[in-house]
């Protein structure tokens, strides 16, 4: 067993900070993907993707719950906090980018790996010495410099039995305001329940949770609800078969799926500002989705910082950011070769996190007075 | 002849909707229209709608000096889109229906006595252009609201005022 990197709750707090990040810094390249399948199209891969980009969004506000738990401040809007795409996670083997892309087979490779379930040969092995020349990496040890982790699983193994210590150490762990819990009463339809943090056996659920869900760390392909973990839902398109109950990880037997590779907005990979033609109306369009976006995360955090009930109305910012998406992916971008626009989400950080950019930073839009 | 290009048509939609190029480019719909609106009237009206309107911002151009902004405004360029196209018998009739087809995604029938003088084609009828053109109809986006059955706005955003641009506010009271 290797020297735990959590030894107090400073420790615990950074590193669910970096877990809030991480939880995030899924969704671009899932969304990018989603949205670039042509409407009407690809029905079983949409799905697919969707339902892994949504319970992304119920980890991110799990953590968040952890984290208020134990007396921290979610703050989805400091530097840093959306990662430059491409941006690197480890996978064990090789380390590999996440770009955004569109719906392709790269694209799902990429998700297979982020969702690799990685158990690591030992627990010493948990921690690896992450390459000097790869950076910014996702999963890296907030408290030791220069470690990642072996796989997304473990970075949750570490945090949970870090609770586990510091919650032994100190009676007082679970100091937060229950009030900063995001209940089931603000969150809906967001593919699982949502499980309010008060105590170490709520927390150690909501952690479990998050790993089962996404890689099925220790529990087959099912987990214990008989939901099939992401690895393999994305493992589906690979393979071109549904999974059903039985069957063995590297040979699905349900039906076939039907997927149309070109049935796709071909989107610039990881495109930036930069590749808009500078002063025109498609850049002015991308760095506004750019702006809701912060104006997003910045809501989003304030609802995580003792305002839930906002989550309603930053429910309704996300379906309006769906439809800037879709306008933006459907913009061929000039001068690419027919590649098209896509969101470069190159956040501008807010002026400070305790002053959340304006609601409405991009295009001047007023409630019209009934 | 060579068929009408696609930026033609959208520079022209974008002064007959007053939506800007990228809301147009970004329904989707804008090939399947172009190709709607030759299946309907012939290239034939489509490239002497396309003229016209070049024509028309040429003179109000040269009235205003040199304006080259997208969508022209003033007094000079609505003077001659009335001259040049919305007064004239065969283009004003399509120029009315492009509008329609944006707004509404539907391309309607042009009116009888146009077919007759003007002639009749395969796809004259009205029709929707797909399944997909009645949510990107520009008429949702313009008032600010989402189209029924289509586009969830979220649970109880229905109990908001719509939010709607400044720049299609001219002024107007809030």
């Amino acid at each position: 067993m290797t020297v735990s990197t959590i030894e107090n709750r400073d420790d615990l707090i950074r590193y669910l900070e970096a877990a809030l990040a991480l939880e995030h810094a899924t969704l671009p390249p899932y969304l990018t993907a989603y949205y670039s399948i042509r409407s009407t199209t690809n029905s079983d891969a949409a799905h697919i993707i969707r339902v892994a980009a949504v319970e992304e969004m119920l980890h991110l506000t799990l953590v968040a719950n952890v984290l208020n738990a134990v007396g921290g401040r979610p703050d989805l809007t400091r530097p840093g906090f959306v990662p430059s795409y491409p941006a690197y996670l480890p996978d064990g083997e090789d380390d590999f980018t996440v770009d955004l892309r569109p719906f392709s087979p790269e694209a799902v490779e990429t998700f297979c790996k982020i969702e690799r379930p990685g158990k690591a040969p030992s627990a010493d092995e948990r921690l690896l010495s992450a390459p000097a020349d790869r950076a910014p990496l996702l999963v890296s040890s907030p408290t030791a410099e220069g470690m990642r982790f072996y796989s997304i699983g473990e970075f949750y193994e570490e945090i949970t039995e870090g609770l586990e210590k510091v919650a032994a150490d100190d009676p007082a762990l679970f100091r937060g305001d229950p009030a900063r819990q995001v209940g089931p009463e603000y969150f809906y339809s967001g593919g699982g329940t949502m499980i309010v943090v008060t105590d170490l056996d709520s927390a150690r659920r909501a952690l479990q949770f998050i790993a089962a869900q996404g890689e099925g760390l220790d529990s087959g392909i099912y987990d214990a609800e008989g939901e099939l973990a992401h690895y393999y839902r994305f493992r589906q398109l690979q393979l071109g078969r549904y999974y059903q109950e039985g069957d063995e990880p590297g040979t699905p037997t349900g039906p076939p799926l039907s997927i149309s590779w070109d049935d796709v907005h071909n989107v610039k990979v990881s495109a930036k500002l930069a590749d808009y033609p500078p002063g025109s109306e498609l850049a002015r369009v991308a760095r506004e989705f750019n702006a809701d976006y912060g104006a997003l995360l910045a809501l989003l955090t304030q609802a995580f910082d003792g305002r839930p009930a906002l989550l309603q109305d930053a429910v309704c910012d996300m379906f309006r950011l769906r439809d800037g998406f879709n306008r933006l992916i459907c913009n061929p971008l000039p001068g690419h070769d027919g590649l098209h626009a896509a969101p470069t989400f190159e956040i501008e950080p807010a002026a400070g996190s305790d002053q959340p950019a304006a609601r409405d930073a991009g295009e001047p839009t007023r409630a019209v007075t009934p | 002849m060579t068929a009408p290009s696609l930026e033609d048509f959208l520079l022209l939609s974008v002064d007959l909707t007053a939506f800007e190029e990228t809301d147009l480019l970004g329904t989707g719909m804008a090939e399947g229209y172009l190709e709607k609106v030759r299946a309907a009237c012939g290239d034939g009206i489509v490239a002497a709608l396309l003229d016209a309107h070049r024509a028309a911002r040429a003179d109000a151009a040269a009235e205003n000096g040199n304006q080259t902004r997208t969508p022209l405004e003033g007094e000079a360029f609505d003077r001659a889109l009335r001259h040049r196209v919305f007064s004239d018998d065969r283009l004003g009739p399509v120029a009315r229906n492009i509008i329609k087809l944006w707004y509404a995604g539907m391309w309607y029938a042009l009116p009888p006595e146009w077919i007759d003088r003007y002639g009749a084609h395969a796809a004259v009828g009205t029709s929707t252009v797909t399944a997909a053109s009645y949510q990107e109809g520009l008429l949702w986006r313009a008032i600010g609201a989402n189209p029924p059955g289509a586009k969830a706005p979220g649970y109880g955003s229905w109990a908001r005022p719509p939010r709607i641009a400044d720049r299609y506010l001219k002024g107007a009271r809030r």
